[in-house]
């Protein structure tokens, strides 16, 4: 096989950010990066997306905060992190010296946060570009995920987009019954790119015990069980909006990663599967290029939206 | 880097629902110290998904040893597994136990004979002293494990048993076997070391803090990554907030844990 292949892709246009191959590993399986310095070479990576970064530290979830399901796990980690201040001190430098594009991803309780965050990050430099989790909960309104309606979704694109000239992105929560719409409110407000899927909400059950599996009785659904949903989902939205989607859920392989270009995603992000195994992501790239020279494709941006009709 | 592939040379029953796994992972072994544990996907493919955490039981030049028992699904396919066949592991990981007092005291229960042997061994190649008790259900089914651990440690580590049943060493908990130790021994120079189910760890923490002791336990807790990234495996620290199992820990200072929210 000494056909070589164009790994690299560019997600966005406006603002548009290149990766060396489209295979970025997913915010909280991933830590600040950092803790897999000895697994992989970060370089290697497309890039990364680090556990989301609040205004304060948070100690989260009690435990147990995970637990395995069929072909997928559950997890209620409840937005665990070091907070902005230890982020921009103490990791970020660190970060900064990687030869990989490192997303931060990012929540808040009020819009405000959002854009006080994206302000921060921005000023300190070295980010390659914001991912929004906007599948927290709204404590103004009552708790209700800013995600699940376009409204309150469009509200923090539009802060974010006016507090930062790095490229945003706008992580989408799958519960919901319009995806699409959602998407297009991030879209319409200024977004570079919309992620799709985060987890979705699950429930598992100790029947013995009578007692939910876990702490916080109901968690993300991530892993191989869910890339149905995630495909369907990225392949729904990608072709309503004019935007870039980065695909996700449940990737383990690079046929996965293939799958989710063709449903028209412009790069993908690998999360659970890091569990698997720590050297996942390099694996599912290095797994993408020998398809895409399998089939004869000389660049894998060929293979975005080539779904046959 | 990332997960190895390694040979299964040895997977035999060795207790009571117990196995001792051997798998020839030169960089793992040759690295492990007492106390550190490993990542082990127990099949191919996705499902079981995740990799299940197994303190190192031993590292004998390219051979790595896990001793462990059949709880549940991922456990009973690795019963399953034969020689000859691969498995993906990662580590070692985490931190394992502090072996640098003065004669500690080794406390096991059931499969916190796991890391604790390790340690024992650990302690005699390095020419010192110390003591073990252990205990167990009894000794039907367990007796190539108890036998082999006596001629391995003869002449370095005191070894003393207790069982639930009265059929190996004294009747009762270990518990008990280190209340005593330690009323010998006050304030037990070189600090207890302890591994086992959760309750037994909570009366040796509590015991430990009677005398006046160091005390070091080796906790549980569910794992993703193994890796500190995850923040899956939170144990619930002294003071507010949590620790990460496998990266804090897996051996933690007695008092650095939050026995109430346990
Ligand atoms: C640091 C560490 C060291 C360990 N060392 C040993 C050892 O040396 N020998 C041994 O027999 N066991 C050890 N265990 C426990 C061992 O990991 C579990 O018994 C095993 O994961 C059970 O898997 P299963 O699929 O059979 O059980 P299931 O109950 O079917 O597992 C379902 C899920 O829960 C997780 N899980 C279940 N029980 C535990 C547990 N006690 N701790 C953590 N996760 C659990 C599994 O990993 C899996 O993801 C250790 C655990 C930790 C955290
Ligand atoms: C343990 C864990 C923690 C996660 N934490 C975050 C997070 O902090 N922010 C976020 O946007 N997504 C988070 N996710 C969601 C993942 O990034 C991803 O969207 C989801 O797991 C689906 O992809 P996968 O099937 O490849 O894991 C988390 C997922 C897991 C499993
Ligand atoms: S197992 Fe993932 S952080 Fe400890």
């Amino acid at each position: 096989m000494s056909q070589t292949v164009d790994m690299a892709v560019t997600v966005g246009a406006t603002r548009p950010l290149r990766l060396k191959n489209p295979v970025i590993a997913a915010s909280g399986t991933f830590g600040y990066g950092l803790e897999y310095g000895a697994q992989l070479d970060l370089a290697a990576l497309g890039g990364f997306v680090t556990k989301g970064v609040s205004l304060k530290p948070r100690d989260g979830n009690p435990p147990p905060r995970i637990c395995e399901t069929a072909a997928g796990m559950l997890n209620a980690i409840g937005l665990a992190n070091v907070g902005l201040e230890v982020f921009l001190g103490e990791k970020l430098p660190k970060l900064r010296r990687l030869d990989t594009a490192v997303v931060v991803n990012l929540y808040g309780e009020a819009v405000e946060e959002f854009a006080e965050l994206a302000r921060r990050l921005s000023a300190a430099g070295g980010v390659a570009a914001l991912e929004l989790n906007v599948s927290c909960p709204n404590v103004k309104a009552g708790g209700m995920a800013f995600g699940c309606a376009p409204g309150p979704v469009g509200e923090i694109t539009a802060a974010v987009r006016a507090a930062s000239d790095l490229p945003v992105w706008v992580k989408l929560t799958p519960n919901v019954t319009d995806p699409v719409g959602i998407a297009r409110a991030a879209e319409a407000a200024g977004a570079d790119a919309v992620c799709l899927i985060n987890t979705l909400l699950g429930m598992a059950i100790d029947a013995r015990r009578k007692r939910p599996r876990l702490a916080n009785v109901y968690g993300g659904l991530s892993g191989p069980a869910i890339k149905p949903v995630a495909l369907r989902m990225v392949h729904q939205v990608s072709r309503a909006i004019a935007i870039p989607v980065v695909g996700l859920g449940g990737i383990v392989s690079g046929e996965d990663a293939a799958e989710f270009l063709l449903a028209g995603a412009a790069a993908v992000q690998v999360g659970t599967a890091n569990f698997l195994d720590p050297a996942a992501c390099v694996r599912v790239a290095a797994e993408l290029e020998v398809f895409c020279a399998g089939q004869g494709i000389g660049a894998v941006s060929e293979l975005v939206g080539g779904l046959a009709a | 880097m990332g997960a190895v592939w390694a040979e299964v040379k040895e997977n035999r029953q060795v207790g009571e629902g117990v196995f001792r796994l051997a798998l020839g992972a030169p960089a793992i072994a040759q690295k492990a110290r007492p106390g550190q544990f490993v990542m082990l996907r127990v099949a191919h493919g996705n499902d079981p998904l995740l990799a299940r955490p197994f303190s190192i039981h031993g590292a004998a030049g390219d051979e790595l040893l896990i001793l462990y028992k059949v709880v549940g699904r991922g456990t009973r396919i690795l019963s399953q597994v034969r020689p000859g066949e691969t498995l993906q592991l990662w580590g070692p990981l985490g931190r394992g136990f502090d072996l640098s007092g003065d004669q500690p005291l080794l406390v096991a229960g059931g499969m916190g004979l796991a890391p604790l042997a390790f340690a024992a061994r650990w302690l005699r190649d390095h020419g010192r002293q110390a003591a073990f008790c252990a205990g167990l259900p009894g000794l039907a089914g367990w007796e190539e494990l108890t036998r082999g651990l006596e001629a391995e440690l003869a002449g370095s580590v005191a070894l003393a048993w207790s069982s639930e049943d009265g059929s190996l060493g004294r009747r009762g908990l270990v518990t008990e076997l280190l209340a005593e130790a330690l009323a010998a021994a006050p304030g037990s120079k070189g600090g207890v070391l302890a591994c086992g189910p959760m309750p037994m760890l909570k009366a040796v923490a509590r015991v430990c803090e009677q005398h006046g002791a160091a005390c070091q336990v080796s906790l549980e807790a569910p794992m993703a990554c193994g890796l500190g990234a995850c923040l899956g495996c939170a144990i619930p620290a002294a003071g507010g907030g949590y620790l990460r199992a496998c990266q804090e820990g897996p051996v933690l200072a007695a008092a650095a844990v939050d026995w109430e929210r346990i």
